[in-house]
């Protein structure tokens, strides 16, 4: 064996530097566990009750009430109609957002700063944060979901679309620029094509999400299917919470079932 | 006509990319700059439509100035030079006829662009211009389906919707074969002489260099180092050129094939 390739440097610091991490894992694990036994009553969880509450309840949502399939059904098309509405708004709002941060196309770093700040302002929020502050501004009404979703859905959108953007060939602008196009022509004809197709598929995605997301928004009062998860569980309801769920999975998963199709042709 | 005087092009970080070049270029002609890469052919091609703009000296087409150029005067200017690039640069997600039909984008009105309004002499002047490059079957199949050769063909169209008095053709056929090189050194030099369209063309092959060429001129470290008609020029005034003896490499191979 003349030809083994030569062996992999050692550094000295490398034992030194893994023991060091073991310590830290170590210690993090005991306290962790330490602190939990000492705060935390196993009895507790796994007593008679416990296990009587689980045998009361699990069961019943097995036992969906199907009787509510129309009003559930109902609600649950307003849920998609937010997610629909919001995330066809963000979709829209964060293309503008997008190009102020995309650094090929607005070369002004302290501009491409201010989009990316906006995005990850409202990227802070979760939607349900959003929901409650909307409910409090136009009332406890569907429109208040399609808000929040909307402006959740920017935060991330904006900044996928600005990695689209900067992504793009810009040979082709500058084929574009040298045969007298002006700048709004280069756009649309140069850049539009190059970013169209993925835009669509990221706002699909998005769609995905958010019929997932407003599926809460409900229980904050803006609208939708989490209305009646609050007013079933209150009721201790727990067939229709039951049905309920088994709504949102049908649906997600159809949803989920289309639109990847629909990605797959799209790029 | 295309004259530079005693042009230079200094880049912001100190770099010198051409340094004072008097040239002429005559209409008509079909010249093919030679040089090692870096020796300052592309910036020496992109001075012409200001892709780059030389910092010293002046830079005449047709009369004008145009290193004073921008806005407006520069897109007019850009209208009336084309330009060809290695890698093509066609919107590969486009129809071809999109593709081709951009380059009228420099005389139509932004709004009848956007709105796919063009006249049907433009429509027509498109095709025809695949039909001459021989590509018009693929008219709606999209860029990205086309081999290279077939999508240079298609950016050689796309350059001739533009109507433009010149032709700039930054190594086109550094990304095909042989036999395709050939074909698309072909196809420009029948332009240039059936249109009279003034060709300056990047090359590092010295053997097309030779075969297609009216004039040479030869650049090192941003200098013009050889400018004379194909005749004078022998291997040796290549190696000078490029300061080094001829390689293997620094040929294309491969015949032209006659279409």
């Amino acid at each position: 064996m003349t030809n083994q390739i030569p062996p992999k440097p050692k550094k000295q610091s490398t034992f030194v530097k893994r023991m060091l991490i073991a310590i830290v894992l170590i210690a993090i694990y005991t306290w962790t566990i330490a602190s939990a036994q000492a705060r935390i009553d196993w009895g507790k969880i796994f007593s008679i009750r416990t296990v009587e509450n689980f045998d009361r309840i699990i069961p019943k949502f097995f036992d969906p009430a199907f009787a509510e399939t129309g009003t559930i059904m109902e609600k649950m098309i307003e849920t998609i109609f937010i997610a629909y509405t919001g995330s066809l708004a963000a979709a829209v709002i964060a293309v503008p957002i997008a190009f102020l941060c995309a650094s090929n196309i607005v070369r002004n770093k302290f501009l491409n700063n201010v989009g990316l700040w906006i995005l990850g302002a409202v990227r802070a929020f979760p939607e349900i944060i959003l929901a409650i502050i909307f409910v409090a501004a136009v009332g406890p009404n569907p429109f208040a979901g399609v808000l929040a979703i909307a402006i959740g859905s920017t935060g991330m959108l904006g900044k996928l679309y600005s990695e689209v953007i900067e992504g793009i060939d810009m040979h082709v602008v500058e084929a574009l620029e040298a045969s007298g196009a002006n700048k709004t022509q280069i756009f649309f004809y140069g850049i539009m094509p190059q970013v169209l197709p993925e835009f669509l598929s990221y706002a699909i995605y998005r769609f995905e999400i958010d019929v997932r997301a407003s599926s809460v928004l409900g229980i904050v009062g803006a609208g939708g299917i989490g209305t009646l998860i609050t007013f079933a569980y209150l009721n201790r309801n727990w067939e229709e919470v039951g049905m309920i769920l088994l709504a949102i999975i049908v649906v997600v998963t159809i949803i989920d079932q289309i639109s990847g199709y629909i990605r797959r042709r799209l790029v | 006509m295309i004259e530079f005087k005693n042009l230079s092009l200094t880049y912001p970080n100190g770099t010198k990319g051409l340094k004072n070049i008097n040239i002429k270029i005559n209409e008509g002609e079909f010249v093919v700059i030679v040089g090692l890469s870096g020796a300052g052919k592309s910036t020496f091609i992109r001075s012409i439509n200001r892709l780059v703009t030389p910092t010293e000296g002046d830079l005449l087409v047709d009369g004008e100035n145009i290193l004073k150029h921008n806005g407006k005067s520069l897109r007019e200017l850009r209208k009336k030079v084309g330009m060809i690039f290695q890698n093509y640069n066609l919107v590969k997600r486009s129809t071809v006829l999109k593709n081709v039909i951009s380059g009228r984008l420099g005389y139509t009105g932004t709004l009848k662009s956007i709105l796919n309004m063009y006249s049907k002499e433009d429509m027509n002047m498109a095709y025809e211009n695949l039909k001459r490059v021989n590509i018009e079957e693929k008219l709606y199949s999209r860029a990205d389906e086309l081999s290279g050769g077939q999508q240079q063909r298609v950016s050689i169209a796309r350059v001739l919707t533009q109507k433009p008095n010149v032709i700039l053709a930054d190594e086109p056929v550094a990304s095909l074969d042989p036999p395709t090189s050939h074909q698309v050194m072909t196809y420009l030099r029948q332009i240039n002489k059936e249109d009279k369209i003034t060709t300056i063309v990047n090359l590092h092959f010295i053997d097309m260099a030779m075969e297609y060429a009216d004039r040479i001129i030869g650049m090192r470290a941003g200098e013009v180092v050889y400018d004379g008609p194909v005749s004078e020029v022998t291997e040796k005034t290549f190696e000078e050129i490029y300061g080094r003896s001829i390689r293997e490499e620094d040929m294309r191979g491969g015949a032209a094939d006659d279409e």
